[in-house]
């Protein structure tokens, strides 16, 4: 009675094993496949006069809204990672991304075109590979929602292109 | 217990309308070669915020969620009359923002943004450096037109609310100069009624009419001309008339295709501003002594089609002579004086500011109404 | 996590039945038995539990997690064989104690201090910091039910549970986690340990569902955009007033009663049977039958564990009365720290008391039952201003507004646009059709047939259409 009572015990903690083994597998496996690199974007090395990666360290809170009738741009505050074109004076950048709600692909619009991207959502951490114009006021003349308004923030960028960096 | 056939259609279905919009999505996304957005969940550490703009994205993001949403969008039109949250459907089709509704019938809670003290801070500022500033509210379209919000109301009466007779008074008594547009456009009704004359606002639309904008931008013309800030005319200006097709923002805002034919395009007449020895259209002049700053009320008329037919346009050509112009959408309670801030040129020759913002933006302006410094002056280090 | 939601619907929900019935049928192929299959899907519905918990807010999972176990830890000391009465007592205590001190300070903290400062004041005593709590969703619901399994077990009426993930299981069961209806232990215990699973069951779940969502999404979310209209307007004529506090009782219903079909349905699928919890409240014909009828799970709860406690009807008359009006008290306080709560819980708990003076027959009991309904519906309406006024300065406004006190302003005429739309004038006229209807949801499921099906399929997809249309909306109750 006792011994296989120990063979069930045996069995169902092996049972429980291959599920946990199975669950674990699963996992690695669609973290791999997330992690698998994209092709390099040749839009990045055509647009705008500033090439770098950079990472999100912040995005202040309500900087990112949705807006039913105006469009509108945002900033957000990156460090640099690499400079790959053009000239930056420090290693904190403040950059100006247009319709930010929305994916980087479908951010253009009639009045604002020329902009984009494989980014789909902003999130703190990631680190994006952006094509950049500066300053600000010479290539977006609307509403920018920016909360570092006070601040140091230097020159502000305008964001071209913004893809999240690859691995 | 008998499995009955019915049982299993529905709980086959049910789990079949349950998993569907998921599982296309995962093909699209397959087929296109993106990586699944469901995983960004693992992308860091879970917080509330994160994961609310998570939830909002995954769900935006689904073709099925955005393939459906205009069809019911549709059908709650055609049956029901019904434009969704962010329109409210007065009489005879006339449209109005929600915001804007809620603005006027909602009472104001406690934490309604202090605009008068940023108005007059600005004002201060301005006159260190010797401009003045004059304020233009333009009156929400429910507060002009509420009997085309409901049959309701009286025909031809003014509807102002609380919170901006309150601004305005306090902006009176603290001598600021306002262009009460209220005032004139309840005059303007009240001459027009009962004869059919062209709305001042444009009926599926949030902004003024051309005869609206032009009736604003005369009387802030009149006012200019008496305060003694502007010469003598400069320029000769003309207008040329132009029809255009306007679809309407608050039908727009809708992205429903279907809507926006079955409503169709209003049709606006504009007077186009023009100088008049060669007709060239009117163009701001960065020297002019004049700048104005304000919202989208600017840029109908002006920056849209039919263009340099807009408030800008009919100040310069009431006062004959260029002016300047700062134009941001949605953002004049504050987003546009920080937009100056960054262009300080926008100052040099100035002796007045006009600063026009919409009636709403006295609670629900973008980032409310922070006191703003002005920039700094040319050829001075920025402090 | 909500249930009216993409993510829920298309995502959670599935994976969690995909995982629960692999688990069900895998788990005996690989030889174990069936009460470790049992309890392994206790887990898994307690993993998933929490993730739907947590996704408000990750933290919030640790604080149900640790009444958890004060509950679970005071029972197993007190179920002790060797446990003395006064170690059994001293346990319940505890257990009781540490619970309600806990859903006190997060629900009760920022109300208590704010209201003894406004005393301070008074006597010119300089304020004491209020704290700003952040409200746990579901608390009142979760610390309720630990403390139901503590009671019930040193009542004797249950036993221990089998395991912690069973108890911990119970507490945290998504399908009624965050707005009831309250699950009493003794209620699922035998179904913690084994439940049926079948496709009857399963089935009236899911129809169950539909309709607890379609009640959601198609009544009380369009009909909630005209009560708040109401209650936040500036001035309102009296026959508006009077059509958005209807349009308030008809929100409140369809989101708490949608809400609990929902919960019933999900537990159906997942082999549980809770409770129903409402059983058409506004066809009463007197505040006690409204009690009898609304939210049947927190007044049966308050009857049991606080009613009968304090003496119930057995120590005379006068004490019932008095019985009645503390308990209405508490019970409007367990949905809200501010004084409208407590006097919506007095408003209700004084017309109990002078019903129970008639010997539980209304004032109006005379008319005929149509009337009785009306007058009914009329002394609700009242309590529902209350209710859903954000301070009682607010419930008067809206009272001088029903009444026709108060005067109007320019713009009385101008929430009729909203009012009086088309959609609106729809939505509300289902809803009073929905809520005169003379069967309810529960009854309406329990026989189904494929008319029933062609009929509720087509109204599952109709609603997903208008869930994707509309922007989020929580449930009310989740505030409680």
């Amino acid at each position: 009675m006792i011994g296989t009572r120990t063979r069930t015990h045996q069995r169902e903690r092996l049972a429980v094993g291959w599920l946990l083994a199975g669950l674990l597998l699963a996992a690695c496996r669609s973290a791999a496949d997330a992690d698998r690199a994209a092709p390099r974007d040749p839009e990045l090395a055509a647009r705008g006069t500033i090439e770098v990666t950079a990472r999100l360290v912040e995005i202040p809170e309500g900087a990112i809204f949705q807006r039913d009738l105006y469009n509108y741009a945002t900033i957000l505050k990156y460090e640099v990672v690499t400079v790959h074109r053009g000239e930056l004076p420090g290693s904190t950048l403040y950059v100006a991304h247009y319709n930010p709600w929305l994916p980087r692909a479908a951010a253009a619009d009639a009045r604002v075109e020329g902009i984009g991207g494989n980014l789909r959502a902003f999130e703190t951490g990631q680190v994006h590979r952006l094509a950049l114009d500066a300053p600000l006021e010479d290539h977006f003349m609307g509403g920018v929602v920016n909360k570092y308004f006070g601040q140091d923030t230097g020159t502000l960028y305008w964001a071209v292109w913004t893809n999240l960096a690859e691995p | 217990m008998r499995t009955r056939k019915y049982q299993l259609a529905l709980s086959l279905a049910f789990v079949s309308m349950l998993v569907g919009p998921g599982i296309i999505q995962f093909g699209l996304d397959r087929a296109a070669g993106r990586k699944s957005p469901l995983l960004d969940v693992m992308s860091g550490w879970p917080n509330a915020e994160r994961l609310r703009r998570f939830e909002q994205r995954v769900t935006e993001d689904n073709w099925v969620v955005r393939r459906t949403r205009p069809w019911m969008q549709t059908a709650q039109w055609l049956l029901l009359r019904d434009l969704g949250e962010n329109v409210v459907v007065g009489c005879d089709r006339w449209l109005f923002y929600r915001p804007s509704f809620d603005y006027v019938t909602r009472q104001a809670d406690d934490r309604v943004p202090d605009a008068a003290s940023a108005i007059l801070d600005f004002r201060d500022q301005l006159a260190t450096r010797g401009i003045a500033l004059v304020v233009v509210p333009v009156p929400n379209k429910e507060s002009v037109y509420p009997d085309q919000l409901t049959a309701r109301a009286a025909a031809g009466s003014l509807c102002q609310s609380a919170s901006t007779a309150d601004l305005l008074r306090r902006l009176q008594d603290a001598g600021l100069d306002v262009v009460d547009l209220f005032a004139l456009y309840a005059r303007a009704r009240r001459e027009a009624l009962p004869a059919a004359a062209p709305t001042l606002y444009l009926r599926q639309d949030s902004h003024w009419s051309p005869t609206g904008m032009r009736l604003a931008a005369e009387a802030v013309a009149e006012r200019l001309l008496a305060r003694g800030e502007v010469g003598a005319a400069t320029t000769s200006y003309t207008t040329r008339r132009v029809t255009t097709l306007r679809p309407g923002d608050l039908v727009e805002m809708l992205r429903v295709e279907v809507i926006a034919r079955q409503i169709g395009p209003e049709q606006v007449e504009c007077e186009q501003v023009v100088e008049r020895d060669d007709g060239a259209p009117y163009t701001d002049d960065p020297q002019a002594p004049v700048l104005v700053l304000g919202d989208s009320f600017l840029r109908i008329y002006q920056l849209d089609e039919p263009g340099g037919a807009g408030f800008v346009a009919h100040l310069a050509l009431a006062l004959q002579q260029p002016v300047m112009s700062l134009v941001n959408d949605g953002g004049a309670s504050t987003l546009v004086r920080q937009e100056l801030h960054r262009r300080p040129a926008l100052l040099a020759n100035k002796r007045v500011v006009v600063w026009e913002f919409a009636e709403r933006d006295v609670r629900f302006g973008t980032e409310g109404w922070q006191s703003v410094p002005l920039p700094p002056q040319e050829g001075t280090a920025d402090d | 996590m909500v249930f009216s939601t993409y993510l829920f619907l298309c995502w959670f929900l599935p994976l969690v039945l995909a995982g629960y019935y692999a688990l069900s049928g895998l788990l005996p192929r690989l030889g174990c038995s069936p009460a470790l299959v049992s309890r392994l899907r206790n887990a898994w519905l307690l993993g998933v539990s929490y993730v739907f918990y947590g996704w408000w807010n990750p933290w919030f999972v640790l604080l149900m997690l640790g009444v958890t176990v004060i509950n679970y830890a005071c029972v197993a000391f007190l179920a002790r064989p060797t446990a003395t009465a006064q170690q059994r007592w001293w346990s319940v205590a505890v257990a009781a104690g540490l619970s309600l001190a806990l859903l006190g300070f997060f629900k009760y903290c920022t109300f208590l201090q704010t209201n003894v400062n406004a005393l301070f004041a008074w006597w010119h005593i300089p304020p004491w910091p209020v704290l700003d709590v952040l409200l746990p969703i579901g608390i009142s619901f979760y610390t309720f039910q630990a403390l139901s399994y503590t009671v019930d077990v040193y009542r004797g009426v249950a036993a221990p549970a089998r395991a912690f993930t069973d108890f911990a299981c119970y507490i945290a069961l998504f399908p009624q986690l965050i707005a009831g209806p309250i699950v009493r232990y003794v209620t699922v215990a035998g179904q913690l340990v084994a439940r049926t699973h079948d496709l009857d069951r399963f089935s009236s779940g899911v129809a169950l569902f539909i309709l607890g969502l379609a009640k959601k999404v198609l009544l009380a979310n369009p009909v909630g955009e005209l009560a708040d209209a109401a209650f936040e307007a500036q001035s309102l004529c009296t026959g508006d007033a009077w059509y958005g506090v209807c349009a308030y009782a008809f929100q409140i219903y369809f989101d708490f009663c949608g809400y609990s079909d929902m919960a019933v349905g999900l537990g159906r699928m997942f082999g549980f049977e809770f409770l129903r919890n409402f059983d058409a409240p506004y066809r009463a014909e007197s505040i006690t039958d409204f009690w009898r009828r609304w939210h049947i799970s927190l007044s049966t709860f308050l009857r049991d564990y606080l009613y009968i406690p304090l003496g119930g009807n057995r120590r005379g008359p006068r004490r019932t009365y008095v019985n009645l009006t503390i308990v209405m008290l508490l019970g409007g306080l367990w949905h809200g720290a501010n004084w409208t709560f407590l006097c919506w819980g007095a408003y209700h708990g004084l017309w109990l008391a002078g019903e129970r003076m008639r010997g539980k027959r209304s004032w109006y009991d005379r008319l005929p039952a149509a009337a009785r309904v009306a007058c009914t519906w009329v002394l609700v309406l009242g309590s529902w201003v209350i209710f859903r006024a954000p301070t009682l300065t607010d419930a008067g406004r809206y009272f001088g507004w029903m009444s026709g006190l108060s005067g109007a302003d320019a713009t009385t005429a101008l929430p009729a646009a909203l009012f009086y739309a088309p959609a609106s004038v729809v939505h509300m006229v289902v809803c009073l059709a929905c809520v005169l209807a003379p069967v309810q949801a529960h009854d309406w499921v329990e026989h189904m047939h494929w008319g029933k099906v062609l009929l509720v399929l087509p109204l599952f997809a109709v609603t997903l259409m208008a869930m994707f249309a509309q922007s989020f909306s929580p449930f009310l109750y989740f505030q409680f």
